[in-house]
C-alpha cells in the first residue's frame, strides 16, 4: 500500500466504512482520505466498489458500519448540512424526460433551496446548454445529459462534485470538454472526485486517485506517487495483480 | 416544514404533473371528456332537457366516485411513482432534502392538479343542469355549493390515497390497478354485503358517500332502477364518516412517508 494522503483539509473523510448486500460484502473497511481543491480519480475495475462507495458518500444507502465526514460534518448526524454543497452524478444522470433542461434543474433548485434557484442560469450557461435549455431532456444526447447532470452539481454551488464515470458514451469532443470543465472547477477551489476505470483520462485528470479491488482501498496517493513513473494503466494493474486477467 | 422551502417544492411538484401529456389528457379525457358524454347522452334521452335535480346528482357522482375519481387516482399515481420511476429520487434524495419533506409536498401538488379537472367536470354539469332544465326547476345554490364541496372531498381524499400508495410501491401499473379495483369492484361487493352490516362504514367510497349532497342512488339503492351509477351511501354517523376518511388519509400518508424514508435511493 502506498503511502496516506497527508493533508490538513479534507473534503472527504471515511473510516472503516463497510457495506454488506445479503452475505456478500461489496466494501470493506474502507478509509477514504479525499484533500480540497483537487480532482481525485476513484479508480476500480467495474464491480469492485466503487458506486457502492459513492451511494454511501452521498447518504443513499446506510453503512454497516464506519462513518463519512464530508467536508468535516458528519454525514450520518448532520445530513442536510455535509450534502448541501455537494453535486453528485452517481451512475448515469437521470431527468424527468417529458420536462424542459430548465425544468429539471428548477425541478432540483426547488428542493435545494433559494440560492440554488439563483444559480440555475449561470449552470445551464457554464456547461453550454443555455440555448437548449427550454428542449425537452428527452431529445437530448448522451453527451447533453452528462452536461445538463453537471449543471445540476453546480446548483448546490459546490464544495465537492461526485461524476460517476463521467465519461462513459462521451465522444472524443465531449470528454475533451469535460476534461477542461473539471479543469476550471478546480481551479475555482471545488474538489471533483471521479470514479472511473479509464485510467488514461484519470491519470490526464486528476492530481490525486484511490485505488478500489475487490471492495477494499489498496492505494491512495498523488498521482505521481501512485504511478511512480510509470503510467497509471501498468500501475492500476500491477496493484489489482489482475495483469493476466486481460 | 419550512414555508419558503415546502412552496417551490409543491411547485415544482405540480410542474412535472402539468407537463405530464399522457396524464393530464387522459384525466381531460375522464372528467371533462366523460361528463360532456353523458350530458350529451342524457339530452339526447330527454329531448334536448334535463332533469336538472337528477342531472347534479349524476355529475357529482361520475366526478366524485367514478370518472372524475380515475382522473384523480391517475394524477395521485404519477405524482407518487414519478421520481422513482425517471430516476431522479436519487438525485432529489442525494441533496440531502428531508426523504419525508420530499414525499409530504406531492399530496398538496398532486390534489392542487387533480381538483380542476374533478371541478371542471362539475361545472360543465352545472352549467347544463342550469342552460337545459326546461320546466323542471333549476338546481338551488345551496345544493350546487354543497356538491362541489363534496367533490373536493372525494377528489382529495383519492387523490392522496393514490400518492401513498404509488409512493409505498413504487409502481404505476400495480397501483392504479390497486386502487381502481378496490374503488369499483371490491367497493361494489362490500357495498352489497348486507351481511358485513356496520363494518362497511371502513370502506373509503362508503364513507365518502356519507356527505353525498342527496339520496342513495343507483340500481342497488333501488333495484330494477334504470340509473346505472351507484353513490354507495348508507345511513352512518357523521362522525364515524370523517374518522374512517382520515384514517384512509393518515394510513396512506404514513405508508408512502415509510417507504420513501427507507427506499434504496
Amino acid at each position: 500500500m502506498l503511502s496516506p494522503m497527508t493533508t490538513s483539509s479534507l473534503i472527504i473523510e471515511t473510516r472503516g466504512l463497510t457495506k454488506r448486500f445479503g452475505g456478500s460484502t461489496a466494501v470493506a473497511d474502507v478509509n477514504l482520505r479525499v484533500p480540497a481543491g483537487c480532482a481525485f480519480g476513484f479508480l476500480g475495475h467495474n464491480g469492485a466498489g466503487k458506486t457502492t462507495v459513492i451511494r454511501l458518500l452521498v447518504g443513499l444507502t446506510q453503512p454497516d458500519a464506519g462513518s463519512v465526514r464530508l467536508a468535516g460534518r458528519p454525514l450520518a448526524a448532520q445530513r442536510a448540512a455535509a450534502l448541501a454543497r455537494v453535486g453528485a452524478i452517481v451512475e448515469e444522470p437521470r431527468f424527468h424526460n417529458h420536462l424542459t433542461g430548465r425544468e429539471n434543474l428548477r425541478v432540483i433548485a426547488a428542493v435545494r433551496g433559494p440560492q440554488s434557484r439563483r444559480q440555475l442560469e449561470p449552470a445551464l450557461a457554464r456547461v453550454g446548454l443555455a440555448d437548449r435549455g427550454d428542449d425537452r431532456v428527452g431529445t437530448y444526447s448522451q453527451g447533453m445529459r452528462q452536461r445538463l447532470g453537471i449543471a445540476r452539481c453546480l446548483l448546490a454551488d459546490p464544495e465537492l462534485i461526485i461524476l460517476d464515470e463521467p465519461m462513459n458514451g462521451l465522444d472524443p469532443g465531449g470528454i475533451l470538454e469535460l476534461r477542461g470543465l473539471i479543469a476550471s472547477l478546480v481551479a475555482e477551489g471545488r474538489t471533483v472526485f471521479i470514479s472511473s476505470h479509464l485510467l488514461d483520462e484519470i491519470e490526464k485528470t486528476c492530481d490525486a486517485a484511490a485505488v478500489i479491488d475487490r471492495g477494499r482501498i489498496i492505494a491512495q496517493a498523488p498521482m505521481r506517487e501512485l504511478t511512480g513513473g510509470a503510467s497509471l494503466e501498468d500501475r492500476f494493474l500491477r496493484l489489482t495483480s489482475r495483469v493476466g486477467d486481460r | 416544514m419550512n414555508r419558503t422551502v415546502t412552496r417551490p417544492m409543491i411547485a415544482a411538484d405540480i410542474l412535472k404533473l402539468r407537463r405530464h401529456r399522457p396524464t393530464m389528457t387522459a384525466a381531460a379525457v375522464l372528467s371533462a371528456g366523460i361528463t360532456a358524454l353523458y350530458l350529451a347522452v342524457v339530452l339526447a334521452r330527454h329531448n334536448g332537457q334535463l332533469p336538472a335535480a337528477q342531472t347534479l346528482a349524476d355529475g357529482t357522482t361520475l366526478m366524485g366516485l367514478y370518472f372524475g375519481s380515475f382522473a384523480a387516482i391517475l394524477i395521485g399515481t404519477e405524482a407518487g411513482t414519478a421520481d422513482v420511476a425517471s430516476g431522479v429520487f436519487r438525485d432529489l434524495a442525494a441533496t440531502g432534502r428531508s426523504r419525508t419533506t420530499l414525499f409530504l409536498t406531492r399530496v398538496p401538488a398532486a390534489i392542487a392538479v387533480a381538483l380542476p379537472f374533478t371541478l371542471g367536470g362539475l361545472i360543465l354539469t352545472i352549467a347544463a343542469a342550469f342552460a337545459f332544465h326546461g320546466t323542471s326547476p333549476a338546481p338551488g345554490a345551496g345544493l350546487v355549493a354543497e356538491s362541489a364541496g363534496w367533490v373536493v372531498l372525494a377528489t382529495a381524499a383519492v387523490t392522496t390515497l393514490a400518492v401513498g400508495v404509488g409512493s409505498f410501491t413504487g409502481s404505476r401499473s400495480i397501483t392504479l390497478t390497486a386502487i381502481i379495483g378496490w374503488q369499483t369492484v371490491a367497493t361494489g361487493l362490500l357495498y352489497l354485503a348486507t351481511f358485513l352490516g356496520a363494518a362497511r362504514d371502513l370502506v373509503l367510497l362508503i364513507s365518502l358517500s356519507r356527505f353525498f349532497p342527496g339520496p342513495a342512488v343507483g340500481t342497488r339503492a333501488h333495484p330494477g332502477s334504470s340509473n346505472a351509477l351507484n353513490n354507495f351511501k348508507l345511513p352512518m354517523p357523521a362522525a364515524t364518516a370523517v374518522l374512517v376518511i382520515l384514517a384512509w388519509a393518515v394510513i396512506a400518508v404514513a405508508a408512502g412517508a415509510w417507504r420513501t424514508r427507507t427506499r434504496d435511493a
